[in-house]
């Protein structure tokens, strides 16, 4: 997850807090996002190949934390149980590694995975420290919500579920205009400069909101967000010191879980000025 | 591009990449040069590389720094009342454009090599802190991630010559 370890952290621990036990799949690829530009059925035979790879640890559910790499297998997996003709080629070339699709295999990402499946009461019951006084505005990112047809985490034009868990944290999250801009991520492979402009303009409409902080909730957005904001700040020739944390970092605070484990440390964004709003 | 010929020939491989989308059916209708993250960098707005792919102008594209400068953001797709999905033509044009050996943007084909060299588009990396601090995965507890084996790279070497 391009070195997003705070991400990786803090849904190890939040997810762990909530007796949900994660298998980490082995030998796992890429699962062929960057791989859709140059070659189609290439990325659509990574996105299946991951999907194998958690039929083999024996669950029936697989959790996808990052909203570009949901989408990729998303797309893979109706690829290959839509068209017959491609879906068997893909097979063939699994089945030469020995490894066997199962069209059973759900896909979850971490925000529809805990609003759907856990559930805002059950989620409710393991706050202790609920972020009281805590004002920010989410982030949900495009490819987990775009597009319907495929069967997305959330609605495509009026996204909830991320700011009913922030909520559920005791937290409260604004609304505001510029909430389904895109943070430019996927750009950086081409124009980063371009890339740089959008992130940071983005973050500029999201400062004049006088927030806490922005929450997000996939690491290719906390990348943009958060790691590179300083590059944003002069591609937007502005100071943006705008605390950026995931959700889940969010989550493990009102759980109470210690900072260090949430890799707190780790953000680049200045999130002690979120910190200190948290209720002692 | 107004002194070139439409190529009906390439117009049909991106029809065939395109799988079941229904490029044919754009009207027009401006819905995803309205909501476009990049429309501010685009010299052809995508309504626009819509109808060029419908009268048969793909070479011109295939070539141009247009089709790298889409942000991936899905709007169009979602937005677009007759299926057409401008997202999924850039993608088509790119592919087209890879196996052309037009110019593609580093990026991507480093993604490519590393995927076969290690399994991931980009290796794991240490970081430091704002505080100035380095961690790598080991440092922070994180498990270990396993290689692929070599058959992996066998197979995505097939799949890779797949068109």
């Amino acid at each position: 997850m391009a070195g997003q370890y705070g991400y990786e952290m803090s849904v190890r621990e939040v997810f762990s807090k909530l007796d949900v036990e994660l298998v980490d799949l082995r030998e796992a690829v890429c699962c062929g996002d960057p791989v859709k530009s140059v070659n189609n059925f290439a990325a659509n035979y990574l996105g299946a190949r991951v999907l194998t790879l958690a039929h083999l640890t024996g669950a029936s559910d697989l959790l996808i934390p990052c909203n570009r790499c949901h989408f990729t297998v998303s797309e893979a997996k109706r690829l290959v149980e839509n068209d017959g003709k491609t879906g068997q080629k893909i097979f063939s070339l699994l089945k030469e590694e020995g490894l066997e699709y199962d069209p059973q295999t759900r896909i979850w990402h971490v925000i529809d995975f805990l609003h759907d499946l856990v559930g805002l009461k059950t989620l409710k019951k393991t706050i202790v420290k609920p972020l009281k006084g805590m004002k920010v505005a989410s982030h949900v990112g495009c490819q987990l919500i775009r597009y319907s047809d495929l069967g997305r985490a959330d609605n495509a034009e009026n996204p909830r579920k991320l700011d009913e868990l922030t909520e559920a944290a005791g937290a409260v999250s604004v609304d505001y205009s510029e909430k389904l801009d895109c943070c430019g991520s996927h750009l950086s492979l081409s124009h980063p400069d371009s890339a740089l402009s959008l992130g940071g303009t983005k973050l500029k409409a999201v400062k004049s909101l006088g927030v806490d902080g922005l929450v997000v909730s996939c690491p290719e957005c906390g990348l943009m967000f958060d790691s590179k904001q300083r590059d944003a700040e002069s591609a937007v020739g502005s100071k943006l010191d705008v605390p950026v944390v995931y959700y889940t970092q969010l989550l493990g605070l009102a759980m109470g879980i210690d900072l260090r484990k949430l890799g707190l440390h780790l953000n680049q964004s200045p999130v002690d000025r979120l910190l200190s709003k948290i209720p002692v | 591009m107004s002194n070139t010929k439409p190529n009906l020939e390439s117009k049909n491989k991106i029809l065939t990449k395109l799988h079941d989308k229904q490029l044919v059916n754009c009207f027009q209708c401006i819905k995803c040069t309205s909501g476009c993250t990049a429309l501010k960098l685009l010299e052809l707005k995508p309504h626009e590389i819509e109808k060029l792919v419908n009268l048969g102008f793909i070479d011109e594209l295939a070539s141009s720094d247009i089709i790298w400068t889409c942000a991936t953001c899905l709007k169009c797709v979602q937005r677009c009342p007759q299926k057409a999905s401008p997202y999924h033509l850039v993608m088509a044009l790119r592919n087209l454009a890879v196996e052309r050996e037009a110019k593609v943007p580093e990026a991507f084909m480093k993604a490519v090599s590393q995927i076969l060299e290690i399994g991931l588009a980009e290796d794991y990396r240490k970081i430091t802190t704002r505080t100035m601090e380095t961690f790598d995965r080991e440092a922070l507890k994180l498990p270990k991630i396993s290689v692929p084996k070599e058959s992996f790279q066998t197979v995505f070497m097939k799949a890779l010559e797949e068109r």
